[in-house]
């Protein structure tokens, strides 16, 4: 497996053998579909940082469920924010192969 | 290390993410039309009315058109979120006027799309926009008609306008 990028605890990775990507929660190794690696990020994006600071987010927590609802985790601020730069980093890293798969 | 992305995604990414958008912008459009139709058939503008609720199913499969585009070719599109439009207007005129602002942002944000394609050299993004373009400019030309016809009937009453709307279409 081929580490993609990390943040924090976090951690992902891409698999040539699986054509998959895996998500290292820490406590939990996720195996994501492309699909479902764009669905994580996009709910990953859709996350209010604003609402945690303002208090409009009351409980500071984030409940989201992944790969077609097999697994759910609860992530606080600390976390929120550290998924939001690992998913960056994970595409960036994606495009990133991509242009030197390109170059090459 | 394989590109995953690319034996998986026909399109860029950062395309896919500005498509999305599109869908929601098309979806507010079609939702704006169905508002201006809504205020037609309340002012007795049966003609007027039978334009806007046209226009808005046009919007609707523009926004199924990407919609498709982007599953099928490895994306994921996502269903729109609409929120409020306007449903008060002053005139029928103003209720034009807007349609034509209206054409005239979703033509801009197609064009920024396009461009966008360029730069990331998503030729297969670009080529799909290609029909896009041609439509929003016909688009707009039929907004600009039926504004003239205002201009040019200004002082009749509406109903003779309201009368003249199919006509417009059909040119």
């Amino acid at each position: 497996m081929n580490t993609l990028y990390k943040a924090h605890n976090f951690t992902s990775f891409q698999c040539d053998r699986s054509r998959a990507f895996y998500i290292d929660f820490k406590h939990k190794l996720v195996k994501l579909s492309f699909c479902q690696l764009l669905a994580f990020r996009e709910q990953v994006k859709n996350i209010d940082l604003d609402a945690h600071f303002s208090g409009k987010n009351k409980h500071g927590v984030e409940i989201l469920v992944l790969c077609n609802r097999s697994h759910i985790f609860i992530f606080d601020t600390y976390e929120c924010i550290a998924l939001k730069d690992l998913m960056k980093g994970t595409f960036a890293m994606l495009e990133l192969n991509s242009l030197l798969i390109l170059e090459v | 290390m394989k590109d995953l992305v690319r034996q998986k995604l026909s399109i860029n990414v950062e395309i896919m993410d500005m498509l999305n958008k599109q869908i929601e912008k098309e979806a507010v459009s079609s939702s704006a039309y169905l508002a201006m139709a809504s205020w037609c058939d309340h002012n007795g503008l049966e003609n007027s009315a039978n334009f806007f609720y046209e226009q808005s199913a046009e919007e609707r499969e523009h926004m199924l058109k990407i919609f498709k585009f982007i599953n099928d070719n490895g994306g994921t599109a996502y269903a729109p979120e609409v929120k409020s439009v306007m449903h008060e207007f002053n005139s029928l005129e103003e209720v034009f006027e807007a349609a034509l602002d209206q054409e005239i942002e979703i033509t801009q944000s197609i064009h920024s799309l396009v461009q966008k394609c360029r730069k990331l050299n998503d030729f297969t993004s670009e080529y799909f926009l290609q029909w896009f373009v041609n439509e929003q400019m016909e688009e707009e030309q039929l907004m600009r008609r039926v504004l003239e016809l205002f201009d040019l009937m200004g002082d009749e009453p509406l109903k003779y306008i309201d009368d003249r709307i199919p006509g417009v279409r059909e040119e």
